[in-house]
């Protein structure tokens, strides 16, 4: 079990990037969506022991994570949202070189670990070639590998399938889901289906703070009945913003079809839809944004859509 | 368009960080350079700090530098938009290559002309500060600066901006770049070396892309007058030169024009999986947990460190820095020891030390540069989150590091003694020394550089950039170099520093390496602190900031990095007062700067009692007790002192050598009186006082000792193997001389002395009554007795009376039969003997010896044949030769010269024993230096001159002359060609740099390169043109009327007296040209052609300009007319190239030349192809290139 009490941290220039955070995440996978600049990163590196943070406690079982980073890192695996390589190196060194950083430095045992992993991520074939030659997707199977080395209780994955890509996606998720049975795994991503498809938890992060958290199926049902549908000429659009909480537009088929969140029906053009994963994320994103307009007053100045 | 990118590049290139750092340096540079005394550029002796010669030198050099600049201005233009990844969005607007190319590359280079505007700048600053000698400034002049930032300054820096932003387009690479840069600057210093020999003067001049070969070249011979008024004329070679690289520069340019694409050629292919190979079954089960036991630990340390060498091993620049390296270490050491045009031996000793000279670069900039790499590597290579974020301890990102640097290191320096040892083998020289490179250079090498990598390592942990790290550690060499020339020169504060060991093949490392090791030790321990800090201080994480790891630095000093630095700190503090013991207290410490200060004030405070009466040393007996391998000489002795001042004398003053210790000092009747401590002066009062006539005895011990290990230069004269002192450093002296003081203008009047502290001149009788070589003595009655260990020759001048060995100790009594000069040298090795002996019908045989270190055989049989042939003819042409012996002895190559003692000359290892005598286009050095040594015998030895100006002229000028008799007489007139060359680019090279004044030759006070370059150059043509009997009769003569005579003693004066009377007034107004005057022409052949005749022969036709210059001690020239006998030649093949041969001349004769253009007709039989007047530069003629030219 890893709790986060009250985390907060502001950075040097003042942006205050995480406020507050407080999470219980159990055993399994966790989902933690959020929009860009929401703050994912830098929660995920005061969880990797790469930044400490401003405030806060986090507690990983026994581990006080901010006074023994040591002890933690002994039991992680993060694969952080950008990474790069050295030039000239194969797979298979580089490998080897972070199993010998992680501490799986005795020769058969790193052996043992290398060949297991890169069989485990499918980069067997090309395991002798330089990591800085592969595609977007083996290089993304060779984070996860790297990842793995030396059994993590923990592991903490930033973005991962961002560019990857349908194949490779579902080639990726089915790697995470494979491991995410015993252990804590927090996959941070601003794509809903890898959460829909992959986490039995989750949490919204938006300016830095939790403003959601559950597991998909309950949060989706607290929107059942509420999402609305119609499609539009692309100028009627502005007249339905104005009118309608619109969560979502999407160009279907050269019209624009729009989403509304509201308790009855908005309109007789509009019709009820099931909601989905992505219903919530963008209600949710809506509110955060009109909360924050509030709070702005008058001078606020309307946000694009998400 | 154009407009617009050029001037948002110059804005943008205003606000980067290098453009300030740079400007910064290069001020400050500069400014140092004209403030500072010790740390001059172009501005030695007479030359004025702002004159325009030091101003463009200045520039020109700091050219160099800017190299670095330039390409991170430059090149980094082109590369900019690649790394930030904006080229696609910028490349895909409507901008044109031309308007991108062109606009960013006139906008970087003008911010870039602007820092290095920035070293005029500086000058100018600098000249005006208050503290500057107002005699060492010249008017302000604007057009100087002006002339000097872009006659010199743009061009360099267009050509080298157009060369490297070909290169960057090219590769688009800042590294690459980067390797360029260092790969033309090694390339530009090594050329240099290689053509340092004259004849390359053009080509240097020519392949030299900063133009200051070309500049060099140009100025070489300018006097201090010139220095100080002229601008270097852009034409002839300089402009050659400035066209050419132009040329050179555009061609670049419209390469990388041509290569520059906006489009990507060559996008990343994502790997193709290779057929699928038999995988090993799938494991199920959990992977093998992480540890942190000992063994992992040991296990990471090794497997990093192979890793962190992989990284440095397979990189390119590796090998690009190594090739470099080897090419330049080869280089140094193919060409070390060079002579005259002779190579010597590649034995290890010289190997090494030219290894450290060529090859020392390259360790430092390997520490240096991959200090930096591999601390921002991760970080570079944005692999650091997953790297932090792994259980790996924080030492494991530092350790296996500074390991694999220092293997690194290790395996470069082992490349360059290999390069050592392919240069022996090429040189045909097979005895291999392997522990002797490992010893004297693998080792001190890579423990420095290691220490210089930990510093980079620290440093870089610091900064937040690592080009920042880099600089900073730029800075730190300079101002290491620069505070060591100001008079900061205390190891203890220099990083890494430590005294030099000398080395020698009688000695190897002597003692000497005992200091060197304690400073490496105190150094390696500072350093450990430093890696201990480095450690606690590492970037974990994503913030670098500096501020909050400080905070943390005492969190994370914990357990064993405490404990290791905290021993670090103890042995740094330990060894650190062991050696300040040694070198401060056991041994004084004194700076440059404090040995001036002691020397102005021994000028304060004895000078005064340099005239006053004092009783003259008559006989010396003396017993040196050498214990060589203790650094230890006592010495104990009477003197003879007779008054000879014809008044009552009623004070004696006792001055000695610095390092030495008077222990006993007894006179009857005298107490002492004042004693000066800091100066080893004493005056003693006498009483009764000293009867003129009278005698005394006095009798002194004193002990020459070096405890411990000094700071600087270790005491080299006592050691193991090959002692040589000589007696002004083992006894006392009487009186006061101002041998030693200050005589460097600015100095002196920096300590407000008088402006000039100059010998007697030739019309102060006074100056007659002490000699050159003994301001104490006459001719003495010498008795010495040297005791040293059993398995060593004791050698001093006189013959051998006895020679015992008891107790372990060797004690040899020696005795000359006549009075020497008190000028006696005592050696000491365990040397090989080669005796020959001289038999000439009619006179005594002479016994000759040469002892030599075992090994150096080379030469052995060469010396002795050039002894008898100098003694036979020395004693037939001036007088007989005055000792029943002659003998060589060799010393450590502490030193590089050779000395005459009383038939006893002490020869260096390194100036004959060791060199290679080529074939006959090669000069004989070995017999040149022999016969001038043996010519002291009669030069120095017979005939001492009195302490007057011109002194030197009747003892090292009359020694060059004799040895050039000798020379000619066995290889004959073609070589003296050669040799005189050398010595007129020697003599026309040191004008400029002369402190004092230039002095007419009869005048000369002391400066080598009038005694030894122009009495060689004036003897020699005195001699062909009045005959060379006439001037050994004169010699001979001047002999006759001064041998062995007492005060009054000989000057000039006399010689030019008798020379006169014997050539007769015909030659008068030449001997005033030569000898009075300093006098130079300018003689060219403007063009030379040969017609056939009608009866087969040709009609040669010269096309002649000639002038003659007289010279002021400044270098200013007033034309007098010319109208003198010339050599005129005609040859078949050029003088002085392969070919030549006494066949190939086909006329030479004396004929007359006047001021101002003439031409001159000849008959010659075949067909010329070279003419030339004076064509063997027998002359002091100011451009001795254009006396011989190609016939059309």
């Amino acid at each position: 079990m890893l709790s986060i009490h009250e985390l907060t941290h502001v950075y040097p220039n003042g942006t205050r990037a995480l406020d507050a955070v407080s999470l219980q995440i159990p055993p399994g996978m966790f989902g933690l969506l959020g929009p860009n600049g929401a703050g994912k990163s830098s929660l995920m590196r005061c969880l990797a022991t790469l930044q400490v943070p401003t405030a806060g406690s986090i507690r990983f079982g026994d581990i006080d994570v901010l006074a023994e980073p040591a002890t933690l890192r002994a039991t992680l695996g993060y694969l952080p949202q950008d990474f790069g390589v050295y030039p000239r190196v194969s797979a298979w060194d580089m490998l080897e070189h972070l199993a010998v950083l992680k501490g799986v430095a005795g020769r058969g045992e790193r052996r043992e670990t290398v060949e297991s992993l890169l069989q485990q991520v499918n980069l067997w074939d090309v395991r002798g070639k330089a990591i800085a030659g592969f595609s977007g997707g083996m290089r993304q199977r060779f984070g996860i590998a790297q990842a793995l080395i030396g059994n993590p209780r923990l592991i903490i994955v930033d973005e991962p399938t961002a560019g990857l890509d349908p194949e490779e996606r579902n080639r990726f998720n089915n790697l995470l889901s494979e491991i995410g049975q015993t252990v804590v795994v927090i996959l941070s991503t601003h794509i809903v289906d890898d959460v829909t498809d992959l986490c039995p938890r989750m949490a919204i992060l938006v300016g830095g703070r939790i403003v959601s958290t559950g597991t998909p199926a309950e949060l989706i049902a607290a929107l059942q009945g509420r999402i609305w549908q119609a499609s539009l000429e692309r100028d009627e659009l502005d007249g339905a913003r104005r009118q309608h909480r619109v969560i979502a537009t999407r160009l279907r088929a050269g019209r624009t079809v729009i989403r509304v969140l509201a308790d009855g029906s908005p309109s007789p053009h509009f019709t009820p839809v099931e909601a989905g994963l992505e219903d919530v994320y963008f209600a949710t994103l809506l509110e955060q944004r009109e909360q924050a307009a509030a709070e702005a007053g008058p001078k606020a100045g309307s946000m694009k859509a998400a | 368009m154009f407009g617009h990118i050029t001037r948002f590049e110059w804005r943008y290139q205003l606000r980067s960080p290098v453009f300030w750092i740079g400007a910064a340096m290069f001020f400050l540079m500069a400014f140092g350079a004209t403030t500072v005394d010790t740390i001059q550029i172009g501005s030695r002796g007479n030359v004025n700090v702002n004159s325009p010669f030091a101003i463009v030198q200045t520039v020109g050099i700091m050219s160099v530098f800017a190299l670095f600049v330039l390409v991170a201005m430059v090149a980094g233009t082109v590369i900019r938009d690649d790394e930030t990844g904006f080229a696609p969005i910028l490349r895909s607007t409507r901008l044109g290559k031309g308007a991108y190319l062109g606009g960013r590359f006139v906008g970087s280079i003008a911010a870039a002309l602007l820092v290095l505007a920035m070293v005029p700048l500086a000058i100018a600053v600098g000249s005006a500060m208050p503290w500057q000698d107002p005699e060492k400034i010249g008017a302000f002049q604007i057009t100087h600066y002006l002339y000097a930032l872009f006659v010199f300054g743009l061009p360099t820096l267009l050509i080298m901006g157009a060369a490297f932003f070909a290169l960057a387009t090219a590769t688009r690479s800042m590294m690459w770049t980067y390797v360029g840069a260092v790969a033309l600057l090694v390339l530009f210093s090594a050329t240099r070396v290689w053509l340092r020999n004259l004849q390359h003067d053009t080509l240097a001049g020519l392949v030299d892309p900063f133009g200051l070969s070309a500049l060099f070249t140009t100025t070489k011979y300018w006097t201090a007058a010139e220095r100080n008024t002229l601008l270097p004329p852009v034409s002839g070679l300089l402009l050659a030169n400035r066209l050419l690289w132009t040329a050179v520069a555009a061609a670049l340019f419209a390469v990388a024009y041509r290569v520059f694409h906006f489009e990507t050629r060559h996008a990343r292919v994502a790997a193709k999986a290779t057929a699928p190979d038999a995988a090993p079954s799938a494991r199920r089960g959990p992977l093998p947990l992480p540890r942190a036991d000992g063994a992992t630990a040991r296990a990471q340390l090794l497997a990093l460190a192979r890793f962190d060498m992989g990284q440095v091993f397979r990189s390119p620049a590796f090998f690009v820095l190594l090739f470099i390296g080897v090419i330049n270490a080869g280089l140094a050491a193919w060409f070390t020891g060079e002579f005259y045009g002779s190579t010597p031996y590649p034995v290890t000793r010289l190997m090494v030390q030219a290894l450290q000279g060529g090859f020392t670069i390259m360790p430092i900039i390997i520490a240096i540069y991959y200090g930096g790499e591999l601390v921002w590597r991760d970080r570079d290579r944005r692999v650091h989150e997953m790297v932090d974020a792994t259980a790996a301890p924080d030492w494991a990102h530092l350790v296996p590091k500074v390991l694999a640097i220092a293997l690194v290191l290790t395996a470069t320096s082992l490349v360059a003694m290999l390069t050592g040892m392919a240069v022996q083998v090429l040189r045909g020289y097979w005895h291999f020394e392997p522990q002797a490179y490992l010893l004297w250079f693998v080792l001190p090498t890579v423990i420095g550089a290691l220490q210089l990598a930990v510093l980079s390592v620290f440093v870089q942990v610091l900064v937040p950039q690592k080009f920042i790290g880099w600089g900073v550690m730029m800075v730190q060499l300079v101002a290491m170099i620069a505070l060591s020339s100001a008079g900061f020169e205390h190891n203890l504060y220099s990083f890494a520093g430590g005294p030099n060991v000398p080395l020698s093949d009688m000695n190897g490392m002597s003692r000497f390496w005992v200091g060197a090791a304690w400073f490496q030790l105190y150094w390696t321990a500072f350093s450990l602190v430093l890696a201990v800090l480095a450690h606690a201080l590492w970037r974990r994480g994503t913030s670098t900031a500096l501020r909050p790891r400080l905070a943390a630095l005492p969190r994370r000093l914990r357990g064993g990095a405490l404990v290791l630095g905290g021993a670090g700190l103890a042995t740094w503090v330990g060894t650190g007062a062991f050696i300040f013991h040694n070198t401060n207290q056991l041994n004084t410490y004194r700076t440059a700067p404090q040995r001036d200060d002691l020397l102005a004030e021994a000028e304060r405070e004895l000078l005064p009692f340099e005239k006053l009466p004092m009783p003259r040393i008559t006989a010396v007996t003396m017993h040196v007790q050498l214990y060589p391998r203790e650094a230890r000489a006592v010495t104990t002795g009477r003197y003879r002192l007779e008054n000879r001042s014809g008044q009552p004398i009623d004070q004696v003053h006792v001055a000695w050598a610095e390092r030495l210790q008077l222990d006993v000092l007894e006179l009857p009747g005298a107490t002492p009186n004042k004693d000066y401590p800091r100066l080893n002066y004493r005056s003693y009062r006498l009483s009764p006082a000293m009867q003129p006539g009278e005698a005394r005895e006095l009798r002194f011990s004193t002990t020459l000792q070096e405890r411990g290990f000094p700071n600087g230069r270790p005491l080299t004269r006592i050691v193991d193997n090959g002692s040589f002192l000589d007696n002004t450093e083992i006894v006392p002296a009487i009186g006061m001389s101002r041998d030693g003081l200050l005589t460097d203008r600015a100095k002196r009047r920096k300590h407000g002395l008088p402006a000039d502290l100059r010998p007697p001149t030739l019309e102060d009788e006074s100056g007659r009554a002490t000699n050159v070589l003994s301001p104490s003595s006459d001719w003495v009655d010498a008795d010495i007795t040297v005791t040293t260990d059993a398995d060593q020759t004791p050698i001093a001048p006189g013959y051998t009376l006895s020679d015992t060995t008891a107790n372990g100790r060797r004690t040899a009594h020696f005795k000359p039969d006549a009075p020497i000069n008190f000028f006696f040298s005592v050696q000491s090795a365990r040397y090989a003997v080669k005796a020959d002996k001289l038999r000439r019908e009619g006179l005594p045989d002479v016994d000759l010896a040469v002892y030599y270190q075992p090994g150096h055989e080379f030469n052995v049989a060469r010396m002795l044949s050039a002894m008898k042939a100098s003694l036979a003819l020395f004693g037939e042409a001036f007088s007989p030769y005055q000792f029943r012996q002659a003998r060589i002895l060799e010393f450590p190559a502490y030193a590089t010269f050779a000395q005459s003692f009383a038939n006893t000359i002490p020869y260096s290892e390194d100036i004959g024993f060791l060199a290679k005598l080529g074939g006959p286009e090669k000069i004989d050095l070995v017999t040149y230096v022999t016969a001038h040594e043996i010519a002291h015998q009669w030069w120095g030895h017979q005939l001492v001159p009195s302490r007057q100006q011109g002194a030197t002229l009747l003892v090292e000028s009359f020694a060059q002359y004799s040895a050039l008799l000798v020379m000619e007489r066995l290889y004959g007139r073609e070589q003296m060609r050669r040799f005189l060359k050398y010595e007129l680019d020697r003599y026309l090279r040191a004008r400029g740099s002369e402190t004092l004044e230039e002095l007419p030759l009869a005048r000369v006070e002391n400066q080598p390169y009038i005694h030894y370059q122009k009495g060689s150059l004036a003897m020699y043509w005195l001699k062909e043109v009045v005959g060379e009997d006439k001037v050994n009769r004169a010699l001979a003569k001047l002999l006759k009327q001064y041998a062995f005579k007492a005060a009054p003693y000989a000057n000039s004066t006399d010689f030019l007296r008798l020379l006169r009377a014997e050539v007769g007034p015909e030659h008068d107004a030449l001997i005033t040209d030569l000898f009075e005057r300093i006098t130079l022409l300018d003689v060219k052949v403007a063009q030379a052609s040969a017609k056939p005749r009608a009866d087969g022969k040709f009609d040669v036709t010269l096309e002649v300009e000639a002038r003659k210059l007289y010279a002021d001690g400044k270098g200013k020239e007033t034309e007098s007319p010319l109208n003198e006998p010339f050599d005129i030649g005609v040859f078949s093949a050029e003088p002085g190239s392969a070919g030549f041969t006494d066949q190939s001349v086909m006329y030479f004769a004396r004929q007359p030349i006047r001021t101002g253009k003439q031409t001159i007709h000849l008959v010659v039989d075949r067909r010329p192809t070279h003419a030339g007047v004076d064509p063997y530069n027998k002359r002091i003629d100011r451009n001795s290139a254009d006396n011989v030219a190609k016939v059309e």
